[in-house]
């Protein structure tokens, strides 16, 4: 066991940290602790321009091999972004899907072709995806897709016709990976297919959900005779590409996260200080919990990366989302607590939320998106302790 | 002993719970919170012509004489149908405060004849509650200064609007100049008053907490069968349906807690403070199980704006704070056991 980085890493930290505070300023200012989860709707267009910044830089990207415009940075450094990233307060990414999701999983499982094609856009930050997996009736059964590709016999083109919903950033996307299902007499996880589709033609419409927070992040995406550029793997093979992709949702990114969740904290106690609510015994036990439950999670993660970014789920990761989630979803609760009768009044007029409000609502769909608390219970207990399959309907 | 309620009581709680079911669906909630005021006159003086106001006022005046007991069973009523803050606190609160009065009080009388009849809103503003509710709209607000008790009419007072996270909700922070003529009772008098009525106000909490926790498990259950994932229905998921149960099981539990509060404070016993404080936090305790299991039973749909379930979630999360935040009651069920002498032991935790 080691804890400390080494000093090339720690000059690489350096080097992050400089770059940041060199680059985040000026018209992206304003971008300090925005765009992230629960706040991905503000600044758009300066966020889009950030992501270039970054690319200019050689800050997006940062753990993909060199070969597809990556820099190939090792684990440890990849750490190192990500919490000088969170540290600076600099804002949420809109190219994280495809960097985090659409490019690991071209890079695993696209052709040569594809790579070329779709990562250098991704590299670049000038390209952003979407993720079309959810649908009205495949939520926690994920693999109810109702979404249909037909291949064109003229043309050899699929065509997608369905719905998906709950599309992060869909509205802000040029492309959308879409799982469908290619042969319309299977079920489940069998004879689905993975699939690239422009945002840009006809056949797909974008509806913005509003959220509880007045809001909307997040889509319904409708595909009428929508042309798939491309199909990644074989017809058939969707569920397997699919899957592996949500093993790269638990990466390095976690520990920004954690970062991020740390700068809540800490606002927390600010807050809990200046009010008096530090005073209180029960708000103390709470932000002493708080804390010892963000330790708990840094820890986890640094044991989850220590196999060196393996995306064979063990126990570990496994275990990782409840945990965080349910966390989160405490954190939100303790702000409201901190700022007692002052909780509910917002920023102002028609239904702007302050940071923290928004956060405390946000953390309510923490436990219920990217897989609910029952789904990750399910898992660990089936998947990582062996018992027996939750009977289902069919 | 008798933990029951009158036929009185429950067939007026029967006739109100009709009544709200048809003329404050949540459709209309809606349009109405969308407004500036946020408030109905067709609809409160429909809640009028049922008696809602005239609940507790004396009977002299032109009331039905009804105590906390009562309102025990309204306030569940009201939170279950999301009304605004300004029933409560003019029919209730401020109809409790004003009954509290010397009879001599100038206008008193007066004053809780307008409340019976309906044409009266009253907005109260304890130090408790750093804004005051529903000012916007007062004809009059009863305010504390130093134990003092102030009437003042709204054109006489600044008050600045904050919107909260809750839409039904119109709260405002006062500024306003005490004296001799706003004065209606000497601090002497008025200490005790405002004590009874911060109790008043938190058991009004309590008691909508527990129709929002009922609100919000009947929507949850009308979805969970309704939805189906993995083939079949989601209530079918055991994991699902312990969700469910254990939210019935805090409303339950919190229900004889806010009954026996209530009648502590219509017979003003010693240890009332006790009695409400355990109440304003079991009740509210379920409102937020409610919202928190609620919300993810109904997976994403309760994350948005369309589905209804937000709008009981919002006005749980918001009452959990007002009369005294949940520290504030703690702390004052912890002064009351741990105090010295305090009335605890076989004999009286089973005694009354």
């Amino acid at each position: 066991m080691k804890l400390t980085f080494s000093p090339e890493d720690e000059a690489f930290r350096g080097e992050v940290a400089g770059w940041l505070r060199d680059n985040l300023v000026g018209e992206f200012e304003v971008l300090r602790y925005r765009g992230g989860p629960g706040d991905e709707h503000m600044f758009p267009e300066e966020r889009k321009r950030w992501e270039q910044k970054l690319a200019e830089g050689g800050w997006t990207c940062v753990g993909w091999p060199q070969q597809y415009g990556g820099r190939g940075a090792s684990i440890e450094q990849q750490v190192i972004f990500f919490e000088e990233y969170a540290r600076a307060g600099a804002p949420g990414r809109v190219g994280h899907i495809g960097e985090g999701l659409a490019g690991p999983t071209l890079i695993a499982f696209g052709s040569e072709e594809q790579k070329q094609s779709y990562l250098p856009g991704i590299v670049a930050g000038t390209e952003l995806w979407c993720q079309g997996y959810s649908e009205p009736s495949a939520g926690s059964d994920l693999a109810n897709v109702r979404t249909k590709a037909t291949q064109d016999t003229a043309s050899g083109k699929w065509l997608i016709n369905g719905q998906k919903v709950w599309t992060s950033l869909a509205h802000e996307s040029d492309w959308c990976f879409v799982i469908a299902r290619t042969d319309p007499d299977s079920q489940a996880h069998r004879g689905l297919g993975f699939f690239l589709v422009s945002m840009h033609q006809p056949g797909v419409t974008v509806r913005p959900i509003e959220q509880l927070t007045g809001t909307s992040e997040f889509n319904e995406v409708f595909f009428d005779d929508a042309v798939a550029a491309d199909i990644v793997g074989e017809p058939g093979d969707g569920w397997k590409v699919a899957m592996g992709l949500l093993g790269f949702e638990r990466g390095v990114s976690t520990l920004g996260q954690q970062m991020q969740f740390q700068n809540e904290l800490d606002e927390i106690i600010r807050i809990a200080k200046a009010n008096g609510a530090a005073t209180e015994p029960s708000i103390r036990q709470r932000i002493a919990e708080a804390h010892t439950g963000l330790r708990l999670m840094r820890y986890n993660a640094m044991r989850m990366l220590s196999d060196n970014g393996s995306s064979e789920p063990d126990s570990s990761s496994l275990v990782y989302k409840l945990h965080w989630s349910s966390w989160h979803r405490n954190l939100g609760a303790l702000a409201m607590d901190v700022l007692g009768p002052e909780a509910e009044i917002i920023e102002s007029a028609p239904y702007n939320l302050t940071r923290l409000q928004s956060m405390f609502l946000f953390t309510r769909s923490d436990t219920i998106y990217g897989g609910t608390n029952q789904i990750q219970r399910n898992i660990i207990a089936e998947r990582g302790l062996g018992m027996p399959k939750e009977p289902k309907g069919r | 002993m008798d933990f029951t309620f009158t036929e009185d009581q429950l067939a007026f709680r029967e006739a109100i719970s009709r009544f709200l079911m048809t003329e404050a669906p949540p459709e209309m909630l809606r349009e109405i919170w969308d407004t500036d005021d946020g408030r109905s006159p067709e609809l409160r003086s429909k809640m009028a012509a049922q008696g809602l106001t005239a609940l507790s006022v004396p009977e002299a005046l032109g009331g039905l004489g009804m105590d906390d007991v009562a309102w025990a069973l309204m306030t569940q009523e009201l939170g279950y149908y999301a009304i605004a803050d300004s029933m409560a606190d003019t029919a209730y609160v401020a109809t409790g405060l004003l009954s509290a009065l010397p009879e001599a009080t100038p206008r008193r009388d007066e004053m809780l004849s307008k409340i019976a009849e309906g044409d009266a809103r009253f907005a109260v503003g304890h130090p408790v509650n750093p804004l005051v509710a529903d000012v916007h709209l007062a004809d009059v607000i009863l305010l504390e200064h130093n134990g003092e008790i102030h009437s003042v009419r709204r054109e006489s007072i600044g008050f600045e609007r904050n919107p909260s996270i809750d839409s039904s909700r119109r709260l405002s922070r006062i500024t306003f100049s005490p004296s001799d003529e706003t004065r209606i009772v000497d601090a002497a008098q008025g200490q005790a008053i405002w004590n009874q009525t911060l109790n008043r106000g938190a058991l009004a909490v309590a008691g909508q907490s527990i129709g929002l926790a009922q609100r919000m498990l009947d929507l949850s259950i009308d979805y969970v069968v309704q939805r189906k994932q993995f083939g079949k229905p989601i209530g079918s998921f055991q994991a699902v349906k312990h969700h469910l149960a254990q939210v019935a099981e805090k409303i339950e539990f919190a229900k004889p807690v806010l009954y026996r509060a209530a009648h502590a404070l219509a017979q003003g016993e010693a240890n009332v403070d006790l009695h409400v404080s355990h109440a304003k936090l079991a009740c509210c305790e379920a409102a937020w199980l409610a919202a928190r299991h609620g919300i993810q039973v109904h997976g994403a749909m309760g994350y948005t704006w369309e589905v209804d379930l937000q709008m009981f979630m919002k006005r749980a999360w918001a009452l959990d704070s007002s009369w005294g935040d949940r520290a504030f009651h703690k702390s004052r069920v912890a002064t009351a056991v741990l105090a010295d002498g305090a009335p605890i032991g076989p004999q009286f935790t089973f005694g009354e």
